[in-house]
């Protein structure tokens, strides 16, 4: 299977999203946190999924 | 089993599956609610903008996706989540109009002639009763799964039309995905599982012997369970609505408390709903029979509503029609799409016999109101069953599609196509739009926000209000939490003063400062202090030791200053006083004199059950706890069944209460098991009207008793109060 830079970036992206997400709900973000991971759950991630 | 081969025209109709969706959100976003509603619809609505756990699974998929909708700018938070539901559910009737849509192409060549099948599907779906009536009010979490659903559905139906194409494994991967992320908005995430594998084995049984998918599969289904991680994370952050606690982090947030045993153990009792305990399945609650018979029961609501008895004979009629139809096209649809078949079969069967096995719910609130003795459940549960409801229609629009094909084919010849001049069948799949239109609209309904209000504003400033149950409880949370009215109020539900976090959570809030400006007028003229002691003097250890309920058997007596009160076992609902009564005690014992305590009217028997009635003096919608015995006097009446009213107050709040107006304009309360809280309006303006009558006040009194009168007429609990209503 190759890889491309597009679902390198699409992985990456995902990761990021995720991530970041969560380190700010630990800090206790309401606005950034839950739309990282909105967009990192439901966006993101079935992207990577269906380009895989 | 091999690949049926499709027809060039069986291509998807995306755009019109779009343009059915946009239809269906335009129907539920003109009777959508404008704000909150009874039972849970505050608990999720508070919970997802503050970014808080509602009761457990803690549904934290749900949060995050509130929290977003609660970020967009229009209209209020409350329209901003309930339009969540209503997005959920058009995206859901957009993909059954693709399934239909796919299931009807051997049957219907006709492009526009199978989307107007596909429509009625989606339209059907849509507007089954239970569906329409959780569209339009975020009052759960299953419209969310609709849509995990129905987006399982579709990939599998891709992915059953060339299980060995290219794709074919991705699709697999993003089900397996889509199954766990969904599973934690709600467990029946899970309930899509069993018609994939099914699928699955009879379309390409070698799949599940490739090992290499079963691990993608599994991992990513993992990675669709990691959104649980927000439960202890946002619980160590101590957000408003905070249920099951789930994290060992007492303070702020740390590493060493979020990695603890302690999380660990609440964390998984938080998931699989340990607070609930649930029994055995082999332990039926009813006999399968009825639990059977509440389903259908739900299901002869779905077509036509008819809320109150009017038209017994037509729903039975409707839900007859609609079982034949569902059927009929239960077994069109084996005959014309046997792969999509293998799924859809068996997700009908899951989320209808099985899971009304696996609900094992007791006796429905509404079912069979004539028999005595049975436990019941407090509520109609038929959004249990909205999946079920949802997939059969897509089944009755299949089997109408049948049956206008076969009046199709037997219609003479004409200039106009014959698929066009027997089309007014599909009008059949239009009932349940006009049928329910009155009792699934929420459009305009305020009464509970309304509540809300109310009922804080007849709590004295920073009074403690002790409340029963969802509906005297959650309102009030969005009113605080959301609206940012009376926050200054502390109420203490009893149902969850029984267990250990919630104490530590009250305990733990802020008291916020009484906002003169905003409350009502009666408490302008007088002057406020801000408490300065906690809630409780207790520590979180000695709040944690007190049992869950204490063995006393015999009357004792209860003092706190000069109140002395006789607490008697055998007046209380188990026979003993549970963890709750205690707390309700010890809070009393301990903000006596310096913070009011009050117990909701919709409680009243509880201030009774605790010995409390010669204190207790109902101030608008709720008794407040005096600390020494009552005396009748000019403002002070004693009522035989109310106990004491304070008349000036009650006066005064009653005339700033919004929520009888507005359960007037509705002209119907929501539903039976709530309807005591419009009762409780009924009874105190009567109550009140009675003491303006007995001052000589005959206008105010007439007034009174005819917005009394107003309200039990609009909700049907008139003859609740014969007898009650004297003469003006």
């Amino acid at each position: 299977m190759r890889i491309t830079h597009r679902k390198l970036a699409l992985r990456a992206a995902a990761a990021a999203a995720l991530l970041a997400g969560y380190a700010d709900l630990a800090r206790g973000g309401l606005t950034a946190a839950p739309l990282l991971l909105v967009l990192g759950y439901l966006v993101l991630v079935p992207l990577v999924l269906l380009a895989d | 089993m091999t690949a049926p081969t499709l027809p060039p025209e069986a291509r998807p109709q995306y755009a019109a599956a779009l343009l059915t969706a946009l239809l269906v959100l335009a129907l539920y976003a003109a009777t959508l609610a404008p704000t909150t509603a009874m039972w849970d619809a505050s608990e999720y609505i508070t919970a997802a903008y503050t970014l808080g756990l509602p009761h457990p699974p803690g549904n934290p998929l749900f949060v995050l996706l509130g929290r977003v909708a609660s970020l967009v700018p229009v209209g209020t938070v409350a329209v901003r989540v309930n339009l969540l539901a209503a997005l959920c559910s058009a995206f859901s009737a957009g993909i059954w109009f693709l399934v239909a849509d796919r299931v009807l192409v051997r049957l219907v060549d006709d492009r526009r002639a199978r989307a107007a099948a596909a429509l009625t599907a989606a339209l059907l779906s849509a507007t089954a009763f239970t569906v329409w009536n959780q569209s339009v009010v975020n009052e759960k979490v299953y419209t969310v799964s609709l849509a995990f659903f129905a987006a399982v559905s579709w990939l599998t139906v891709l992915w059953c039309d060339d299980p060995d194409g290219r794709r074919a494994d991705r699709l697999l991967v993003l089900v397996a995905y889509l199954i766990g992320l969904g599973y934690t908005n709600h467990p029946a995430g899970l309930l899509v599982g069993p018609a994939v594998a099914t699928a699955v084995l009879v379309r390409r049984p070698r799949t599940l012997l490739r090992w290499r998918l079963l691990i993608a599969g599994a991992l990513v289904f993992a990675l669709g369970l990691t959104p649980f991680a927000l439960e202890p994370i946002r619980a160590a952050h101590h957000p408003a609505i905070n249920e099951g606690e789930v994290t060992g982090c007492t303070g702020s947030i740390g590493w060493s408390c979020t990695f603890s045993e302690t999380t660990r153990t609440r964390l998984l009792d938080n998931i699989n709903r340990k607070q609930y305990g649930k029994p055995d399945l082999s332990v039926r609650q009813a006999p399968f029979g009825a639990q059977l018979g509440m389903w259908w029961l739900y299901f002869k609501w779905q077509w036509l509503r008819d809320s109150h008895d009017d038209a017994p004979a037509s729903q039975a009629v409707l839900a007859v029609l609609f079982l034949v139809l569902g059927i009929a096209g239960g077994i069109a649809h084996w005959r014309l799409d046997r792969p999509s078949f293998w799924f859809f079969g068996p997700l009908v069967c899951t989320v209808t016999i099985a899971l009304v096995y696996y609900m094992n719910f007791k006796y429905g609130a509404s079912q069979s109101p004539g028999l005595a003795g049975v436990e019941r459940e407090v509520r109609d549960r038929d959004y249990f069953y909205l999946w079920s409801y949802s997939a059969w229609s897509v089944w009755a629009a299949v089997g109408l599609a049948a049956a206008w094909q076969g009046l199709a084919r037997r219609a003479g010849t004409a200039a106009v196509p014959r698929w066009v001049m027997t089309a007014p069948v599909l009008l059949i799949g239009a009932i349940p739009l006009a049928g329910n239109w009155r009792d699934a609209s929420r459009a305009g309904e305020t009464a509970t926000r309304e509540w809300a209000h109310d009922l804080l504003n007849s709590v004295e400033p920073y009074g403690i209000l002790v409340t029963m149950g969802d509906n005297d409880t959650f309102p009030l949370w969005y009113a605080q939490e959301v609206e940012g009215v009376r926050r200054d109020v502390t109420a203490a539900v009893t149902s969850l003063l029984g267990t250990d976090w919630y104490i530590r959570g009250l305990v733990r809030r802020p008291i916020s400062p009484y906002d003169a400006a905003r409350g009502p007028a009666a408490y302008r003229a007088t002057t406020w202090p801000k408490p300065t002691r906690p809630l409780l003097s207790l520590s979180t250890a000695q709040l944690d030791a007190i049992p869950d309920y204490a063995d006393l058997r015999e009357p004792q007596i209860f003092q706190a200053g000069s109140l002395r009160a006789v607490v008697d076992p055998r007046r209380l609902e188990f026979g003993v006083p549970l963890r709750s009564d205690l707390l309700v005690l010890q809070l009393l014992k301990e903000n006596l004199g310096t913070r009011p305590l009050y117990v909701a009217r919709m409680s009243g028997s509880y201030t009774q059950a605790l010995g409390l009635e010669p204190y207790a003096l109902l101030q608008g919608l709720a008794y407040r706890i005096s600390s020494a015995p009552l005396r009748a006097s000019a403002d002070t009446v004693a009522i035989p069944g109310v106990g004491f009213l304070d008349v000036p107050r009650t006066r005064a709040l009653w005339s700033a209460y919004g929520a009888p107006s507005a359960i007037v304009r509705r002209g119907d309360w929501v539903d039976r098991p709530s309807v005591g809280i419009a009762a409780a309006y009924v009874s105190v303006g009567l109550t009140l009207s009675d003491a303006l009558a007995a001052r000589g006040l005959a206008a105010e009194s007439a007034a009174v008793q005819r917005s009394a009168v107003e309200v039990a007429s609009a909700t049907r609990t008139l003859e609740w109060f014969t007898g009650s209503v004297a003469p003006r």
